[in-house]
């Protein structure tokens, strides 16, 4: 096995930029991507719709894989490649499922090589957690208030004081509101 | 999800520890409770789920907002058709402004290549860093660098390679679209100039587009018109159109 290449430290910043949600950094990557995987997909047999569907799904658990270190991109064109990668194994899947045997003839997978030895290990599984998946319904539909409140701190991960200060609130309430909609939120995701 | 019976510092606690801000002795205690008390690890199990719930239902939202700009990339003339419109009725009022208070015409010449020049200039939007060949790696990565709008690091790791590559059209371009995107065209013309002789190259359409908007930038009008006539690229004409008013 290779030393990991100290000169990637240059890209440190930048994995660390798509951790953290930058919207510049995640917005480059998204639109950057997303036209080769519509090619893939509308040459094979997909909408616009289903390209769309399936490269969110794939990005999302880039993004995932990322955080959890369980992807340590060497550059961004690595990112570039895995992503794709993802998506086509998500639309394979798809194309397998029974629903579209049925309708597709082998014929018209031509563009695809079926077999994907070398990226097989590709776990992106993460999204498929029914906790999670409760989670993410719940607060999709928590109130305006509370979610605007939740997605501050956790998703543009602002600091408490800035915060506090949008919402004209000290700090000791705006932690208390955030609890409140912790507890909120909670009790929505165990009624899925 | 036994999550309904935890306090409020309990919750910041464990938020803390997630978030890898916890000090080094409260660490330490922390990680023994993870090993010896099974509902406490379970705990901050779920806390942990709750998080990247959120994250994740939030990006995904985001990812929606993201696409709509897709959506207009890929609907060119819609867009290009109401950004002309805007314009037009933008430069009349201008004009009239400029009548009403100045009196006079000549104001208009110089103001207007700035205001243009404005209304026109966005940086190149770059190369996809799609390929993964290593001998690409550096062009690519100060591609990244370029993307993020740090024209200066851009640029320093362009002119590196260009040391070895003087006549590649490619790097030439892109250090000088960096340039002009750093709003110092005097480098970026000659630059471009060289580039835009090559009819071959294959951004020969974007170079004389943006050879045009930096002898505007300069002021040079006749030239600009010259390289905007050459470009076939849909701004290029709508540029030339006011400019020939």
């Amino acid at each position: 096995m290779q030393e990991k290449n100290p000169t990637l430290s240059l890209n440190d910043s930048f994995i660390e930029a798509v951790k953290n949600n930058d919207p510049q950094v995640l917005k480059n990557l998204y639109v950057n991507n997303y036209p080769k995987i519509e090619i893939l997909v509308l040459r094979n047999s997909g909408s616009k719709d289903q390209a769309k569907d399936i490269y969110q799904d794939a990005f999302l658990a880039v993004w995932q894989n990322i955080k959890q270190d369980k992807f340590i991109p060497k550059s961004e064109s690595s990112i570039n490649g895995y992503l794709y990668t993802i998506a086509k194994n998500k639309w394979l899947d798809v194309l397998r499922s029974s629903g579209y045997k049925k309708t597709i003839v082998a014929s018209q997978l031509g563009h695809f090589e079926i077999k994907d030895e070398e990226n097989n290990d590709i776990d992106d599984d993460i999204l498929k957690d029914k906790r999670l998946e409760d989670v993410m319904l719940a607060f999709k539909n928590l109130g305006q208030a509370c979610k605007s409140l939740l997605r501050m701190f956790y998703f543009e991960k602002k600091s408490m004081k800035l915060i506090a200060e949008e919402l004209a609130l000290d700090s000791a309430s705006t932690r208390n509101k955030k609890y409140r909609c912790m507890q909120k939120l909670k009790s929505l995701a165990l009624k899925n | 999800m036994d999550l309904q019976h935890i306090t409020q510092e309990e919750l910041e606690y464990i938020e803390k520890y997630l978030n890898g801000n916890l000090d080094p002795l409260d660490l330490k205690q922390f990680e023994q409770r993870l090993q010896t008390e099974a509902e406490f690890k379970s705990k901050v199990e779920d806390i942990k789920t709750v998080l990247t719930g959120i994250e994740t239902q939030a990006l995904k939202e985001q990812l929606d907002i993201f696409h709509e700009d897709i959506d207009n990339v890929s609907n060119p003339p819609e867009k290009e058709d109401t950004k002309v419109h805007t314009l037009n009725w933008k430069r009349l009022l201008v004009a009239a402004a400029l009548i009403i208070t100045a009196g006079s015409f000549w104001f208009l010449g110089g103001n207007s290549n700035e205001r243009l020049y404005a209304n026109y200039f966005t940086p190149d939007p770059g190369l996809p860093t799609t390929m993964g060949s290593s001998d690409n790696y550096d062009f690519y990565e100060a591609m990244v660098n370029y993307k993020q709008g740090d024209y200066k690091t851009a640029i320093a790791k362009w002119e590196t390679l260009q040391k070895a590559k003087p006549n590649n059209d490619t790097l030439n371009y892109f250090i000088g679209v960096a340039y002009l995107a750093n709003k110092n065209e005097e480098i970026a013309i000659p630059l471009l100039e060289g580039v835009a002789q090559n009819s071959e190259f294959a951004l020969i359409n974007d170079a004389h587009y943006y050879l045009g908007l930096a002898y505007l930038k300069a002021d040079n009008v006749e030239k600009a018109k010259a390289s905007l006539q050459k470009s076939n690229v849909e701004n290029s004409k709508a540029l030339l159109s006011e400019l020939n008013d």
